[in-house]
Protein backbone atom coordinates (compact mmCIF):
# COMPACT_ATOMS: atom_id res chain seq x y z
CA UNK A 1 0.00 0.00 0.00
CA UNK A 2 1.61 3.38 -0.86
CA UNK A 3 0.72 6.66 1.08
CA UNK A 4 2.06 9.79 1.34
CA UNK A 5 4.29 11.02 4.51
CA UNK A 6 3.48 14.54 6.01
CA UNK A 7 6.25 16.33 7.91
CA UNK A 8 4.70 18.05 10.62
CA UNK A 9 6.30 21.32 12.27
CA UNK A 10 4.18 21.94 14.94
CA UNK A 11 0.46 20.35 14.96
CA UNK A 12 -1.00 17.71 13.56
CA UNK A 13 -3.98 19.38 13.23
CA UNK A 14 -2.87 22.30 11.61
CA UNK A 15 -0.84 20.14 8.81
CA UNK A 16 -4.63 18.75 8.18
CA UNK A 17 -6.26 21.77 7.52
CA UNK A 18 -3.53 23.36 5.96
CA UNK A 19 -3.95 20.31 3.46
CA UNK A 20 -7.75 20.87 3.39
CA UNK A 21 -7.35 24.56 2.55
CA UNK A 22 -5.30 23.70 -0.16
CA UNK A 23 -7.72 21.60 -1.39
CA UNK A 24 -10.25 24.28 -1.10
CA UNK A 25 -7.80 27.20 -2.80
CA UNK A 26 -7.33 25.26 -5.72
CA UNK A 27 -11.19 23.78 -5.93
CA UNK A 28 -10.96 20.13 -5.93
CA UNK A 29 -13.57 19.93 -4.00
CA UNK A 30 -15.98 23.38 -3.63
CA UNK A 31 -17.04 23.05 0.09
CA UNK A 32 -15.83 20.78 3.08
CA UNK A 33 -18.37 19.65 5.92
CA UNK A 34 -16.01 19.30 8.76
CA UNK A 35 -16.81 19.75 12.50
CA UNK A 36 -16.56 23.29 13.69
CA UNK A 37 -15.91 24.27 17.15
CA UNK A 38 -19.16 26.70 17.97
CA UNK A 39 -18.94 30.26 19.48
CA UNK A 40 -19.87 29.45 23.31
CA UNK A 41 -16.43 26.45 23.07
CA UNK A 42 -18.40 23.95 24.69
CA UNK A 43 -19.11 21.82 21.67
CA UNK A 44 -18.61 21.09 17.74
CA UNK A 45 -20.98 21.03 15.09
CA UNK A 46 -21.00 20.14 11.40
CA UNK A 47 -20.27 23.47 8.91
CA UNK A 48 -20.25 23.51 5.43
CA UNK A 49 -17.80 25.46 5.20
CA UNK A 50 -16.95 27.23 1.94
CA UNK A 51 -15.03 30.54 3.38
CA UNK A 52 -11.78 28.66 4.03
CA UNK A 53 -10.75 31.00 6.72
CA UNK A 54 -13.72 29.25 8.61
CA UNK A 55 -11.17 26.85 8.68
CA UNK A 56 -9.44 27.99 11.92
CA UNK A 57 -11.81 26.64 14.30
CA UNK A 58 -12.88 23.28 12.11
CA UNK A 59 -11.23 19.93 13.79
CA UNK A 60 -10.97 16.85 12.52
CA UNK A 61 -10.57 14.92 14.94
CA UNK A 62 -12.73 16.42 17.68
CA UNK A 63 -13.26 15.46 21.06
CA UNK A 64 -16.53 14.66 21.09
CA UNK A 65 -19.55 13.31 18.48
CA UNK A 66 -22.79 15.10 19.26
CA UNK A 67 -24.17 14.64 16.01
CA UNK A 68 -23.25 11.46 14.17
CA UNK A 69 -21.98 12.58 10.29
CA UNK A 70 -23.90 10.04 8.63
CA UNK A 71 -26.16 11.93 9.90
CA UNK A 72 -24.94 15.02 8.29
CA UNK A 73 -23.89 13.54 5.41
CA UNK A 74 -27.86 12.28 4.97
CA UNK A 75 -29.45 15.57 5.47
CA UNK A 76 -26.82 16.78 2.97
CA UNK A 77 -27.88 14.13 0.37
CA UNK A 78 -31.22 13.80 0.71
CA UNK A 79 -33.12 15.15 -1.82
CA UNK A 80 -30.09 14.15 -4.57
CA UNK A 81 -26.22 13.98 -5.58
CA UNK A 82 -24.29 17.14 -5.05
CA UNK A 83 -23.14 18.71 -8.35
CA UNK A 84 -20.41 20.53 -6.44
CA UNK A 85 -17.42 18.83 -5.16
CA UNK A 86 -17.48 18.51 -1.57
CA UNK A 87 -15.30 16.80 0.80
CA UNK A 88 -16.47 15.86 4.43
CA UNK A 89 -14.15 14.77 7.27
CA UNK A 90 -15.79 12.04 9.41
CA UNK A 91 -14.35 9.52 11.76
CA UNK A 92 -14.63 6.16 10.94
CA UNK A 93 -17.93 4.58 12.85
CA UNK A 94 -19.66 7.84 10.56
CA UNK A 95 -18.15 7.07 7.25
CA UNK A 96 -19.49 3.41 8.06
CA UNK A 97 -22.85 4.60 8.88
CA UNK A 98 -22.56 6.72 5.46
CA UNK A 99 -21.83 3.81 3.18
CA UNK A 100 -24.51 1.96 5.23
CA UNK A 101 -27.04 4.50 4.17
CA UNK A 102 -26.30 4.93 0.71
CA UNK A 103 -27.01 1.02 0.62
CA UNK A 104 -30.03 1.74 2.01
CA UNK A 105 -30.65 4.13 -0.51
CA UNK A 106 -30.93 7.27 1.59
CA UNK A 107 -27.76 9.36 0.53
CA UNK A 108 -25.96 9.94 -2.43
CA UNK A 109 -21.92 9.69 -2.56
CA UNK A 110 -21.08 11.16 -6.13
CA UNK A 111 -19.03 14.28 -5.84
CA UNK A 112 -18.36 13.61 -2.48
CA UNK A 113 -14.67 12.50 -0.92
CA UNK A 114 -14.98 10.82 2.29
CA UNK A 115 -12.32 11.39 4.16
CA UNK A 116 -11.17 9.72 6.97
CA UNK A 117 -8.99 9.94 10.29
CA UNK A 118 -7.97 6.83 12.79
CA UNK A 119 -9.75 7.72 15.72
CA UNK A 120 -8.99 7.12 19.23
CA UNK A 121 -12.22 7.24 20.05
CA UNK A 122 -14.10 10.28 21.58
CA UNK A 123 -15.17 11.58 25.40
CA UNK A 124 -18.90 11.22 26.86
CA UNK A 125 -20.78 14.17 25.76
CA UNK A 126 -22.32 15.05 28.73
CA UNK A 127 -18.85 14.86 30.53
CA UNK A 128 -17.50 17.52 27.73
CA UNK A 129 -19.79 19.66 28.09
CA UNK A 130 -19.74 20.35 31.77
CA UNK A 131 -16.17 20.93 31.76
CA UNK A 132 -14.88 21.17 28.34
CA UNK A 133 -11.15 22.57 29.27
CA UNK A 134 -10.55 19.35 31.03
CA UNK A 135 -11.88 17.53 28.30
CA UNK A 136 -9.71 19.03 26.11
CA UNK A 137 -6.66 17.67 28.38
CA UNK A 138 -8.26 13.88 28.95
CA UNK A 139 -8.91 14.14 24.53
CA UNK A 140 -4.78 15.10 24.37
CA UNK A 141 -4.22 12.25 26.55
CA UNK A 142 -6.03 9.98 24.66
CA UNK A 143 -4.75 10.50 21.49
CA UNK A 144 -1.07 10.35 22.64
CA UNK A 145 -1.82 6.83 24.65
CA UNK A 146 -4.36 5.96 21.87
CA UNK A 147 -7.58 5.36 23.93
CA UNK A 148 -7.84 5.66 27.70
CA UNK A 149 -10.27 5.68 30.59
CA UNK A 150 -12.17 8.79 29.81
CA UNK A 151 -13.51 7.57 26.61
CA UNK A 152 -16.87 6.19 26.12
CA UNK A 153 -17.73 2.54 26.69
CA UNK A 154 -17.94 1.30 22.95
CA UNK A 155 -14.98 3.42 22.09
CA UNK A 156 -12.64 1.33 24.07
CA UNK A 157 -13.52 -2.04 22.95
CA UNK A 158 -14.00 -0.52 19.24
CA UNK A 159 -11.92 -2.47 16.79
CA UNK A 160 -12.57 -0.66 13.46
CA UNK A 161 -11.08 2.55 14.23
CA UNK A 162 -9.33 2.76 11.07
CA UNK A 163 -9.29 1.32 7.56
CA UNK A 164 -12.78 2.06 6.20
CA UNK A 165 -13.88 2.45 2.44
CA UNK A 166 -13.18 5.82 2.38
CA UNK A 167 -11.69 8.23 -0.59
CA UNK A 168 -8.82 9.01 1.63
CA UNK A 169 -7.37 8.15 5.29
CA UNK A 170 -5.45 10.45 7.18
CA UNK A 171 -3.22 8.05 9.62
CA UNK A 172 -2.35 9.14 12.40
CA UNK A 173 -1.07 5.47 14.05
CA UNK A 174 2.41 3.95 13.11
CA UNK A 175 3.55 7.34 12.29
CA UNK A 176 5.94 9.04 14.47
CA UNK A 177 4.75 12.62 16.02
CA UNK A 178 6.09 14.47 13.67
CA UNK A 179 4.35 12.86 11.04
CA UNK A 180 0.75 12.22 9.58
CA UNK A 181 0.20 9.57 6.47
CA UNK A 182 -2.69 10.54 3.65
CA UNK A 183 -3.81 7.31 2.36
CA UNK A 184 -5.69 7.35 -0.87
CA UNK A 185 -8.35 4.08 -0.35
CA UNK A 186 -10.12 4.64 -3.28
CA UNK A 187 -9.29 5.62 -7.26
CA UNK A 188 -10.60 9.40 -6.38
CA UNK A 189 -8.74 9.93 -3.90
CA UNK A 190 -5.83 9.16 -5.60
CA UNK A 191 -6.95 11.69 -8.08
CA UNK A 192 -7.19 13.99 -5.23
CA UNK A 193 -3.83 13.65 -3.76
CA UNK A 194 -2.53 14.09 -7.67
CA UNK A 195 -3.96 17.77 -8.00
CA UNK A 196 -2.71 18.75 -5.16
CA UNK A 197 0.41 17.93 -6.42
CA UNK A 198 1.21 14.85 -3.48
CA UNK A 199 3.28 11.65 -4.50
CA UNK A 200 2.58 8.44 -3.45
CA UNK A 201 6.12 7.45 -2.60
CA UNK A 202 6.20 5.87 1.22
CA UNK A 203 5.32 3.31 1.98
CA UNK A 204 2.13 2.49 4.56
CA UNK A 205 3.71 -0.56 5.90
CA UNK A 206 4.73 1.23 9.54
CA UNK A 207 0.66 2.36 9.61
CA UNK A 208 -0.37 -1.41 8.51
CA UNK A 209 1.42 -2.98 11.14
CA UNK A 210 0.21 -0.71 14.00
CA UNK A 211 -3.28 -0.57 13.35
CA UNK A 212 -3.11 -4.60 12.84
CA UNK A 213 -2.00 -4.91 16.28
CA UNK A 214 -4.06 -2.51 17.86
CA UNK A 215 -6.78 -4.22 16.19
CA UNK A 216 -5.80 -7.88 17.51
CA UNK A 217 -5.58 -6.43 21.12
CA UNK A 218 -9.42 -4.42 20.61
CA UNK A 219 -10.67 -7.53 19.48
CA UNK A 220 -9.66 -9.36 22.82
CA UNK A 221 -10.77 -7.07 24.91
CA UNK A 222 -14.30 -6.61 22.88
CA UNK A 223 -15.07 -10.33 23.32
CA UNK A 224 -14.28 -10.08 27.16
CA UNK A 225 -16.11 -7.36 27.42
CA UNK A 226 -19.00 -8.43 25.80
CA UNK A 227 -18.65 -11.67 27.55
CA UNK A 228 -19.63 -9.43 30.91
CA UNK A 229 -21.66 -7.60 29.65
CA UNK A 230 -23.92 -10.73 28.29
CA UNK A 231 -23.84 -11.86 32.08
CA UNK A 232 -25.24 -8.72 33.54
CA UNK A 233 -28.22 -8.24 30.88
CA UNK A 234 -28.60 -12.32 30.15
CA UNK A 235 -32.53 -13.31 30.91
CA UNK A 236 -36.05 -11.23 31.04
CA UNK A 237 -35.33 -10.37 34.66
CA UNK A 238 -31.95 -8.90 34.18
CA UNK A 239 -32.40 -7.52 30.88
CA UNK A 240 -36.15 -5.82 32.14
CA UNK A 241 -34.19 -4.39 34.95
CA UNK A 242 -31.74 -2.57 32.22
CA UNK A 243 -34.08 -0.78 30.40
CA UNK A 244 -36.74 -0.33 33.37
CA UNK A 245 -35.35 3.09 33.31
CA UNK A 246 -35.87 4.14 29.68
CA UNK A 247 -38.29 7.21 29.78
CA UNK A 248 -39.54 6.80 26.47
CA UNK A 249 -37.85 9.83 24.66
CA UNK A 250 -36.82 8.29 21.91
CA UNK A 251 -34.22 10.28 21.80
CA UNK A 252 -31.78 6.85 20.95
CA UNK A 253 -33.60 6.46 17.93
CA UNK A 254 -33.62 10.25 16.60
CA UNK A 255 -29.21 11.03 16.91
CA UNK A 256 -29.28 7.25 15.14
CA UNK A 257 -27.77 7.72 11.85
CA UNK A 258 -29.28 4.34 10.81
CA UNK A 259 -32.99 5.38 11.81
CA UNK A 260 -33.60 7.44 9.07
CA UNK A 261 -37.12 6.81 9.02
CA UNK A 262 -39.33 9.88 8.02
CA UNK A 263 -42.18 8.32 10.88
CA UNK A 264 -40.81 6.02 13.18
CA UNK A 265 -43.17 2.85 13.25
CA UNK A 266 -43.01 3.38 17.21
CA UNK A 267 -44.50 6.90 16.91
CA UNK A 268 -46.86 6.01 14.43
CA UNK A 269 -50.76 5.47 14.89
CA UNK A 270 -50.43 1.45 14.43
CA UNK A 271 -48.99 2.08 18.05
CA UNK A 272 -51.90 4.13 18.96
CA UNK A 273 -54.92 1.70 20.42
CA UNK A 274 -58.42 2.41 21.47
CA UNK A 275 -58.85 2.31 25.39
CA UNK A 276 -59.96 -1.00 25.67
CA UNK A 277 -57.45 -2.68 24.11
CA UNK A 278 -55.06 -1.10 27.21
CA UNK A 279 -57.63 -2.35 29.75
CA UNK A 280 -57.48 -5.74 28.03
CA UNK A 281 -53.88 -5.91 28.21
CA UNK A 282 -53.68 -4.91 31.54
CA UNK A 283 -56.33 -7.11 32.94
CA UNK A 284 -54.21 -10.41 31.15
CA UNK A 285 -50.65 -8.92 32.35
CA UNK A 286 -52.08 -7.54 36.00
CA UNK A 287 -51.27 -4.19 35.23
CA UNK A 288 -49.44 -2.21 32.12
CA UNK A 289 -46.83 0.12 32.08
CA UNK A 290 -47.87 3.90 30.91
CA UNK A 291 -46.66 4.89 28.05
CA UNK A 292 -46.59 1.37 26.84
CA UNK A 293 -44.84 -0.24 24.57
CA UNK A 294 -41.28 0.98 25.67
CA UNK A 295 -39.19 -2.49 25.62
CA UNK A 296 -40.66 -3.10 22.07
CA UNK A 297 -39.72 -0.11 20.98
CA UNK A 298 -36.13 -0.95 22.09
CA UNK A 299 -36.34 -4.69 20.69
CA UNK A 300 -38.31 -3.74 17.59
CA UNK A 301 -35.41 -0.55 16.46
CA UNK A 302 -32.96 -3.34 17.06
CA UNK A 303 -34.41 -5.90 14.66
CA UNK A 304 -35.00 -2.70 12.17
CA UNK A 305 -31.20 -1.32 11.99
CA UNK A 306 -29.06 -3.90 14.14
CA UNK A 307 -27.34 -5.47 10.80
CA UNK A 308 -26.55 -1.65 9.68
CA UNK A 309 -25.14 -0.67 13.75
CA UNK A 310 -21.71 0.41 13.37
CA UNK A 311 -21.39 0.57 17.46
CA UNK A 312 -21.14 4.67 17.25
CA UNK A 313 -22.26 5.02 20.91
CA UNK A 314 -23.85 8.13 19.26
CA UNK A 315 -27.52 6.71 21.32
CA UNK A 316 -26.06 6.49 24.78
CA UNK A 317 -24.69 9.71 24.17
CA UNK A 318 -28.12 11.24 23.99
CA UNK A 319 -29.78 8.71 26.22
CA UNK A 320 -31.23 10.78 29.68
CA UNK A 321 -31.32 7.99 31.94
CA UNK A 322 -27.69 6.45 31.22
CA UNK A 323 -28.82 2.98 29.58
CA UNK A 324 -25.60 1.66 28.21
CA UNK A 325 -28.15 0.95 25.13
CA UNK A 326 -24.81 1.39 22.46
CA UNK A 327 -22.93 -1.13 24.56
CA UNK A 328 -25.81 -3.89 24.35
CA UNK A 329 -26.82 -3.00 20.54
CA UNK A 330 -23.22 -3.60 20.01
CA UNK A 331 -23.46 -6.90 21.58
CA UNK A 332 -26.27 -7.78 19.71
CA UNK A 333 -25.17 -6.22 16.39
CA UNK A 334 -22.14 -8.69 16.70
CA UNK A 335 -23.70 -11.46 17.05
CA UNK A 336 -26.46 -10.65 14.12
CA UNK A 337 -23.79 -9.67 11.94
CA UNK A 338 -21.36 -12.67 12.48
CA UNK A 339 -24.66 -15.13 11.93
CA UNK A 340 -24.96 -13.29 8.30
CA UNK A 341 -21.19 -12.25 7.68
CA UNK A 342 -21.89 -9.09 7.38
CA UNK A 343 -19.48 -6.28 8.46
CA UNK A 344 -21.60 -3.12 7.83
CA UNK A 345 -19.92 -0.34 5.82
CA UNK A 346 -17.12 -2.38 5.04
CA UNK A 347 -17.65 -3.22 1.46
CA UNK A 348 -19.98 -0.75 -0.95
CA UNK A 349 -21.05 -3.07 -2.87
CA UNK A 350 -22.11 -6.06 -0.68
CA UNK A 351 -25.76 -5.64 -0.33
CA UNK A 352 -27.63 -5.28 2.73
CA UNK A 353 -28.20 -8.87 4.18
CA UNK A 354 -32.45 -7.53 4.15
CA UNK A 355 -31.83 -6.98 0.08
CA UNK A 356 -30.67 -10.62 -0.63
CA UNK A 357 -30.87 -14.63 0.22
CA UNK A 358 -29.41 -17.48 -0.52
CA UNK A 359 -31.22 -20.62 -0.77
CA UNK A 360 -29.56 -22.81 0.58
CA UNK A 361 -29.26 -20.81 4.24
CA UNK A 362 -30.66 -20.81 7.62
CA UNK A 363 -31.86 -24.57 7.07
CA UNK A 364 -31.61 -25.02 10.84
CA UNK A 365 -34.56 -21.92 10.95
CA UNK A 366 -36.79 -24.36 8.98
CA UNK A 367 -38.84 -26.93 11.48
CA UNK A 368 -38.27 -30.45 10.03
CA UNK A 369 -41.59 -32.46 9.92
CA UNK A 370 -43.23 -35.32 11.46
CA UNK A 371 -45.28 -36.73 8.85
CA UNK A 372 -46.68 -39.16 11.54
CA UNK A 373 -47.55 -36.98 14.41
CA UNK A 374 -51.21 -36.54 15.17
CA UNK A 375 -52.65 -36.26 18.42
CA UNK A 376 -54.15 -38.69 20.69
CA UNK A 377 -57.79 -37.29 20.84
CA UNK A 378 -57.87 -36.03 17.34
CA UNK A 379 -57.46 -39.79 15.92
CA UNK A 380 -60.15 -40.51 18.02
CA UNK A 381 -61.82 -37.32 17.17
CA UNK B 1 -54.99 -31.10 30.05
CA UNK B 2 -52.84 -32.52 32.08
CA UNK B 3 -51.39 -29.02 33.10
CA UNK B 4 -54.19 -27.29 33.05
CA UNK B 5 -52.43 -24.62 30.66
CA UNK B 6 -54.06 -23.72 27.26
CA UNK B 7 -51.54 -21.99 25.76
CA UNK B 8 -52.70 -19.15 23.20
CA UNK B 9 -50.44 -20.00 19.78
CA UNK B 10 -50.15 -17.06 16.84
CA UNK B 11 -50.77 -19.03 13.34
CA UNK B 12 -49.17 -16.53 10.45
CA UNK B 13 -49.61 -17.72 7.77
CA UNK B 14 -49.08 -16.21 4.18
CA UNK B 15 -52.36 -15.98 2.21
CA UNK B 16 -51.29 -18.09 -0.55
CA UNK B 17 -49.92 -21.50 0.79
CA UNK B 18 -50.33 -21.06 4.52
CA UNK B 19 -53.74 -19.90 4.32
CA UNK B 20 -54.41 -22.39 1.22
CA UNK B 21 -53.12 -25.41 3.35
CA UNK B 22 -55.65 -24.19 5.96
CA UNK B 23 -58.77 -24.12 3.70
CA UNK B 24 -57.39 -27.81 2.57
CA UNK B 25 -57.22 -28.65 5.76
CA UNK B 26 -61.36 -27.43 6.25
CA UNK B 27 -62.40 -28.96 3.04
CA UNK B 28 -61.36 -32.74 4.63
CA UNK B 29 -62.88 -31.77 7.69
CA UNK B 30 -58.99 -31.62 9.59
CA UNK B 31 -59.16 -29.98 13.47
CA UNK B 32 -56.73 -28.29 14.74
CA UNK B 33 -56.50 -27.28 18.75
CA UNK B 34 -58.72 -24.53 19.39
CA UNK B 35 -56.11 -22.60 20.89
CA UNK B 36 -54.20 -21.52 17.34
CA UNK B 37 -55.16 -18.57 15.91
CA UNK B 38 -54.80 -18.23 12.85
CA UNK B 39 -53.62 -14.72 11.03
CA UNK B 40 -53.06 -14.05 7.61
CA UNK B 41 -50.53 -12.39 6.27
CA UNK B 42 -50.50 -11.05 2.73
CA UNK B 43 -46.90 -12.91 2.22
CA UNK B 44 -44.61 -14.03 5.00
CA UNK B 45 -41.66 -12.11 3.53
CA UNK B 46 -43.76 -9.15 4.84
CA UNK B 47 -44.12 -10.18 8.21
CA UNK B 48 -42.29 -7.53 10.28
CA UNK B 49 -40.21 -8.86 13.19
CA UNK B 50 -42.14 -6.10 15.22
CA UNK B 51 -45.17 -8.79 14.95
CA UNK B 52 -43.29 -11.16 16.29
CA UNK B 53 -41.71 -9.15 19.58
CA UNK B 54 -45.08 -7.90 20.13
CA UNK B 55 -47.11 -11.21 19.74
CA UNK B 56 -44.44 -12.78 22.29
CA UNK B 57 -44.73 -10.03 24.47
CA UNK B 58 -48.16 -9.19 24.79
CA UNK B 59 -50.01 -12.34 25.37
CA UNK B 60 -48.81 -15.08 23.04
CA UNK B 61 -47.22 -18.56 24.39
CA UNK B 62 -45.48 -19.29 21.02
CA UNK B 63 -45.34 -18.00 17.15
CA UNK B 64 -45.76 -19.97 14.39
CA UNK B 65 -44.92 -19.04 11.11
CA UNK B 66 -45.81 -21.20 7.79
CA UNK B 67 -45.15 -20.03 4.03
CA UNK B 68 -44.73 -21.50 0.92
CA UNK B 69 -42.12 -24.08 0.16
CA UNK B 70 -39.01 -22.90 -1.03
CA UNK B 71 -38.98 -22.00 -4.74
CA UNK B 72 -42.67 -21.38 -4.55
CA UNK B 73 -43.39 -17.98 -3.16
CA UNK B 74 -45.92 -16.24 -5.12
CA UNK B 75 -43.57 -12.93 -4.94
CA UNK B 76 -40.48 -14.99 -5.94
CA UNK B 77 -38.26 -14.60 -2.75
CA UNK B 78 -40.82 -13.59 0.21
CA UNK B 79 -40.33 -16.89 1.95
CA UNK B 80 -36.46 -16.55 1.91
CA UNK B 81 -36.29 -13.02 3.31
CA UNK B 82 -38.66 -14.31 5.86
CA UNK B 83 -36.72 -17.20 6.88
CA UNK B 84 -33.54 -14.44 6.84
CA UNK B 85 -36.16 -11.96 9.53
CA UNK B 86 -36.78 -15.33 11.27
CA UNK B 87 -33.18 -16.17 11.92
CA UNK B 88 -32.50 -12.32 12.83
CA UNK B 89 -35.12 -12.16 15.45
CA UNK B 90 -33.93 -15.58 16.94
CA UNK B 91 -30.38 -13.82 16.94
CA UNK B 92 -31.91 -11.08 18.83
CA UNK B 93 -33.63 -12.77 21.33
CA UNK B 94 -30.92 -15.40 21.97
CA UNK B 95 -28.19 -12.64 22.69
CA UNK B 96 -30.64 -11.45 24.90
CA UNK B 97 -31.80 -14.65 26.75
CA UNK B 98 -35.46 -14.52 26.02
CA UNK B 99 -36.01 -17.43 24.88
CA UNK B 100 -36.02 -18.20 21.07
CA UNK B 101 -37.50 -22.02 21.26
CA UNK B 102 -41.06 -20.31 21.08
CA UNK B 103 -40.74 -19.11 17.35
CA UNK B 104 -41.60 -22.11 14.86
CA UNK B 105 -40.88 -21.80 10.87
CA UNK B 106 -42.40 -24.28 8.50
CA UNK B 107 -43.27 -24.35 5.44
CA UNK B 108 -46.94 -25.62 4.46
CA UNK B 109 -47.82 -25.65 0.65
CA UNK B 110 -51.67 -25.00 -0.07
CA UNK B 111 -52.41 -28.73 -1.03
CA UNK B 112 -50.92 -29.90 2.58
CA UNK B 113 -54.07 -29.42 4.77
CA UNK B 114 -52.51 -32.63 6.95
CA UNK B 115 -49.29 -30.90 7.38
CA UNK B 116 -51.24 -27.63 8.33
CA UNK B 117 -53.11 -29.40 10.96
CA UNK B 118 -50.36 -31.26 11.98
CA UNK B 119 -48.00 -28.31 12.69
CA UNK B 120 -50.85 -26.19 14.39
CA UNK B 121 -51.59 -29.73 17.03
CA UNK B 122 -47.39 -30.59 17.24
CA UNK B 123 -46.39 -26.64 18.03
CA UNK B 124 -49.64 -26.37 20.38
CA UNK B 125 -48.72 -29.38 22.29
CA UNK B 126 -44.80 -28.32 22.39
CA UNK B 127 -45.90 -25.00 24.23
CA UNK B 128 -48.23 -26.96 26.41
CA UNK B 129 -44.76 -28.47 27.64
CA UNK B 130 -43.12 -25.99 27.57
CA UNK B 131 -45.28 -23.85 29.82
CA UNK B 132 -46.45 -20.75 29.46
CA UNK B 133 -44.26 -17.50 27.82
CA UNK B 134 -42.36 -15.71 30.94
CA UNK B 135 -42.91 -12.46 28.75
CA UNK B 136 -46.68 -11.62 28.21
CA UNK B 137 -47.00 -11.72 32.28
CA UNK B 138 -44.75 -8.95 32.64
CA UNK B 139 -46.18 -5.56 33.33
CA UNK B 140 -43.07 -3.89 33.28
CA UNK B 141 -42.38 -4.52 29.49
Amino acid sequence: MKGAKILVDNNREEVILEFLKKGLDRTCFDAILIPLKVPSEDSFAYVLLKNPSLLDRASALPPVMPVQGAKALYSLTKQGKFKQKVAIVMRPCEIRAGIELYKLKQTELENIFLISIDCPGVLPLSDYIKDPEKGTDAFKETVVQWGSEFTRPVCKICTRFSMVASDLHIGLLGAEDRNIFLIPRSEKGENLLESLDISLENDMESWVTKVKELQEERKKKREQEHKGLKSKIEGPDKFLETFSKCINCHNCMRVCPICYCRECYFDSDAMKLYPENYLMRAKNKGGLRFPPDTLLFHLGRMSHMVFSCVSCGTCEDACPVSIPIAQVFALVADNAQELFHYVPGENIEEPHPLATYKEEEFRDIEMPYVETYTKKEMKDG
Amino acid sequence: MENGFEPKIIYFMCSWCGTGGAETASAHHLYYPENVRPFRVNCTGSLSTVHILRALMEGADGVVISGCHPGDCHYNDGNFLARRKIALTKSILDTLGLGTERIWFRYVAHGEGKRYVDTASEFSDYIKNLGPNPLKARNDL
